[in-house]
């Protein structure tokens, strides 16, 4: 099983995406106000660096992830360091889930109850796992091109009806240290890219992963970035600070002429598509780590318990969206950071002082097809 | 008593036959007669006609079916030359010796088509099939003449696939003119019709067509191997056979394109693409199939092509709203009101008033209605097929809605939907709307737009885990290939489609010699 060049792209910019389309602009808004697309810009640099690390990595293992935390520390070390991605991946989907569920609970669907939302999306997402890694690479892909599409034009929908770019100002005026911690928080989304040490080995040749990476970092800043800018350009800081929401807020601003209004059911839409690969991706790597540090036969045999596992974990994270917000500040920006940036690093560390594996072994070949491993 | 005559179920005892039948002929020939005639007991319709022929005189046996054969080519072709004109010839001389049968064969029967048979079974597949079958007194085999004719329908215009522009002719129930219309399209020897018979009842003629310079190896014996595979007492239609060699059987999504029109298997053939036609039906059937080529007209191609691709992208859009509208209808009542302009609101609102079901129930029901009378207008008699279908859409629909059953917007919204499935050139695409959109309506009833996303997620995975025979059934969308997408979405102009589509292990890829759109810049 492969993937193309193009599958991967999309596969990694749904990791990263989504999410930070929704959530990062409010958390940046609180560090930074008029300021916080700035450190959207600055994260080039960090996340540039991080993908080279990832990348540097990659031509350095002979194995993809996390069987090259053994090749590089040891089998014990390998070992329980893999071990212990298997919860981060699944924590990971279970705070995406929930994070879509709180958004769906206030804005679309309120009497629902949260099992019927968590049911319906993990038995989606378990479809997709159990159709393995190509079937839903080529779901993604449909996805991120009318993600792209969509969540470009309901931005500019809602920038073309509410243009006050004063907004913006002061620019000049700037907090260094809150500049850092927001583009260190973007920086820790980027990080998100980590699957990439597993899944460059899915394409024809891991060395094209780089620019796959590149693009992805491309496309990902300037759309982050123009979806901070519209937030403060449309809404204000104000009301942004004062909202758990302010992207959907802003959708809702938008109209076409006099008739088409609250196009906010299509940002859902389209939101939902992408959360959909946001939760897939992260399963399919707790699913796959845990076949690789456990020598299973196929990874879909973990699909029906870490089901559970999500599904219970997204409803126990939290007592309500407060404490999901909590989270997005205070929580996961750390986690992520250490496990995606961190072990990382310490294995770059490692790989430094290491030769350049023998070219048979860097083969990507059926060593990286989950379904044959 | 199914299980109890289980062994009689079996392959073997349903339809194959027995051995004396694979055996080669008996030099004598009252045993041939004998044998032929318990097979053909109680056939009425087979015509076993026993003469003299030569000097000295020998037995010959002639056997058709009537009906199927031509009675005056076989007296005029057959039994005069046997036995007014070799005698005539053969005044002086004696006729006996192992090259009777090639004398026969190549001095006196006039025939083009003349074929040995050296076994019963052969002689019953040969007669059962049209032929004459002509046996000789000492001799181990004997001569099938093509004397095929029977009443067939005509080339007609297909009924099911209409076009405005290019050719309007059909394929007919009978195979050999079927084959006749592609060679008329196609003169080159590239163009290969390879035959095979299938059903161990029916002995259905088939044949595999394509086009040897550039249809892929493997794909035809693909295609070859898995009808070699299928085992059955009979084949009616293609539709038998396609699902007998579908890559996944159990799916709503038809991995193989029926088509009635020669030009657009021509057009597929010209793509790499094979064509399998069976005899007996109209209906042949193109492989491999990716879902984005249902909404291709062959129409396309025969006119200009910015109305061309504007068609095309209004058949993109027709097969959405006719999978969606009534689920996305029934999902902004339900639960997404806001999203509607406040007097459009209040005027669903007032036609909605006293209507006792709510929108699903009302959309379910009404959708249900409207598939009973298309259902019920093709089959009924064509005189009143139509005047039922419009008698039952405006009657109904109006006393639907008098009665205060169902409300005036749900009625357009049906209808609306009903029109843009019939914007569909494929009738496998447009079955595959009318099934799914009754689970997209479950799933917006259930769980408003979130149901709907959830659905075309669960839908694209469906169809992007499929393939047809190792063709992405999402391609060239997913796996995206931007340079295929090129004729997708929109029609490619001719004079810049240098290349034809990809298909793997094509063996000429090149369609156009030149690129007339850099000879015209310059």
């Amino acid at each position: 099983m492969k993937l193309t060049d193009f599958q991967l792209f999309c596969i990694l910019l749904l990791m990263v995406a989504p999410v930070a389309y929704l959530e990062t602009p409010h958390t940046l808004v609180h560090i930074l106000f008029a300021n916080s697309w700035l450190a959207v810009i600055t994260a080039v640099i960090p996340g540039l660096l991080l993908i080279q690390m990832y990348y540097y990595i990659i031509t350095k293992s002979g194995r993809p992830f996390p069987q090259m935390l053994e090749e590089h520390l040891g089998k014990v070390a390998g070992k329980l360091l893999g071990l212990l991605y298997i919860p981060l991946f699944i924590l990971v989907c279970s705070y995406t889930l929930r994070l879509f569920i709180e958004f769906m609970k206030m804005n679309v669907l309120p009497a629902t109850p949260i099992s019927v939302f968590i049911g319906v999306l993990l038995l989606v997402c378990w479809v997709a796992i159990k159709a393995g890694l190509e079937t839903s690479a080529r779901v993604l892909e449909i996805i991120t091109i009318i993600g792209l599409t969509f969540g470009l034009i309901i931005v500019l929908l809602a920038l073309a009806n509410n243009f006050h770019p004063a907004r913006l100002l002061p620019i000049g005026y700037l907090n260094y240290r809150s500049l850092g911690q927001g583009t260190l928080l973007v920086a820790s989304i980027v990080g998100k890219l980590m699957p990439v040490l597993a899944l460059a080995f899915f394409i024809d040749d891991k060395k094209r992963s780089l620019g796959i990476m590149r693009w992805v970092v491309l496309v990902f800043i300037p759309v982050i970035t123009l979806n901070t800018m519209a937030i403060i350009i449309t809404r204000g800081i104000m009301p942004s600070l004062s909202q758990s929401f302010p992207v959907f807020s802003m959708v809702r601003l938008a109209r076409i002429g006099a008739f088409i209004q609250n196009v906010d059911i299509f940002f859902i839409g389209v939101w939902i598509l992408g959360i959909f690969g946001a939760v897939t991706i992260p399963w399919f790597m707790a699913c796959y780590t845990t076949q690789q540090v456990f020598g299973l036969r196929n990874y879909r045999f973990a699909a029906a318990p870490t089901a559970m596992t999500i599904g219970i974990l997204s409803i126990v994270i939290s007592r309500n969206n407060l404490e999901v917000v909590i989270w997005s500040q205070k929580i996961t920006p750390y986690v992520y950071s250490f496990f995606f940036i961190v072990i990382p690093l310490l294995v770059f560390l490692v790989t430094l002082f290491k030769p350049m594996p023998a070219s048979k072994s860097a083969d990507s070949g059926d060593l990286a097809n989950p379904t044959s491993a | 008593m199914r299980y109890l005559s289980h062994k009689n179920n079996s392959p073997a005892a349903a339809g194959a036959p027995s051995d004396p039948i694979r055996e080669r002929l008996s030099p004598h020939l009252q045993e041939n007669l004998d044998q032929l005639q318990m097979l053909l007991q109680g056939c009425s319709d087979a015509v076993i006609k026993e003469f003299k022929f030569g000097q000295p005189s020998t037995r010959g046996l002639m056997l058709f079916i009537d009906g199927l054969s031509d009675k005056k080519e076989i007296e005029a072709n057959l039994l005069k030359p046997l036995m007014l004109e070799l005698n005539m010839q053969e005044q002086g001389g004696e006729l006996e010796g192992p090259d009777l049968l090639t004398f026969i064969q190549e001095q006196v029967l006039p025939l083009a088509d003349l074929k040995p048979v050296e076994s019963l079974e052969e002689v019953c597949h040969h007669v059962t099939s049209g032929d004459t079958v002509f046996l000789i007194d000492g001799y181990t085999s004997g001569l099938a003449s093509g004397t095929r004719s029977w009443q067939g329908r005509p080339v007609q215009s297909p009924e099911n696939e209409i076009v405005v522009f290019g050719p309007k002719e059909g394929f007919t129930e009978t195979l050999r003119f079927n084959t006749a219309l592609l060679r008329r399209k196609i003169k080159s020897t590239s163009l290969k019709i390879e035959s095979m018979v299938l059903g161990r009842i029916s002995k259905t003629d088939i044949a595999v067509c394509y086009i040897e310079d550039i249809a892929p190896p493997q794909l035809v014996a693909e295609i070859k191997k898995r009808l070699s595979a299928i085992d059955i007492d009979a084949i009616l239609d293609t539709g038998y056979i396609a699902e007998l060699i579908a890559d996944n059987k159990w799916t709503i999504f038809t991995q193989t394109e029926h088509t009635e029109k020669p030009d657009r298997v021509c057009g597929a053939m010209l793509e790499g693409r094979v064509c399998i036609m069976a005899d007996g039906t109209p209906m042949a059937l193109v492989v491999p199939v990716a879902f984005p080529e249902y909404m291709i007209s062959p129409e396309d191609y025969y006119i200009h092509f910015i109305p061309a691709s504007l068609f095309r992208m209004l058949r993109f859009i027709a097969f959405f709203i006719a999978l969606l509208m009534p689920s996305l209808y029934v999902a902004i009542i339900t639960y997404h009101h806001e999203m509607i302009p406040t007097p459009l609101l209040l005027t669903i609102a007032a036609t909605r008033q006293g209507v006792p079901f709510p929108a699903f129930v009302e959309a379910l029901l009404l959708d249900a209605t409207f598939e009973l009378l298309r259902e019920a207008g093709l089959r009924l008699p064509r005189a009143v097929g139509p005047a039922v279908s419009i008698v039952g859409a405006l009657i109904i629909g109006d006393a639907a809605v008098r009665a205060g059953l169902v409300s005036t917007p749900m009625v357009v919204i049906i209808a609306f939907c009903g029109i843009a499935s019939f914007a569909n050139p494929s009738y496998n695409a447009s079955i595959i709307i009318r099934v799914v959109r009754f689970g997209f309506l479950f799933a917006a009833g259930a769980l408003g737009f979130l149901g709907i996303i959830l659905g075309l997620i669960l839908m694209g995975l469906r169809m992007a885990s499929l393939s047809s025979f190792g063709m992405p059934y999402l391609a060239p969308i997913a796996p995206f290939n931007l340079q295929q997408m090129g004729d997708i979405i929109i029609r490619r102009p001719w004079f810049t489609n240098r290349k034809r589509p990809y298909l793997e292990g094509m063996k000429n890829e090149i369609r156009q010699a030149t690129d007339h759109k850099k000879e015209g810049d310059q």
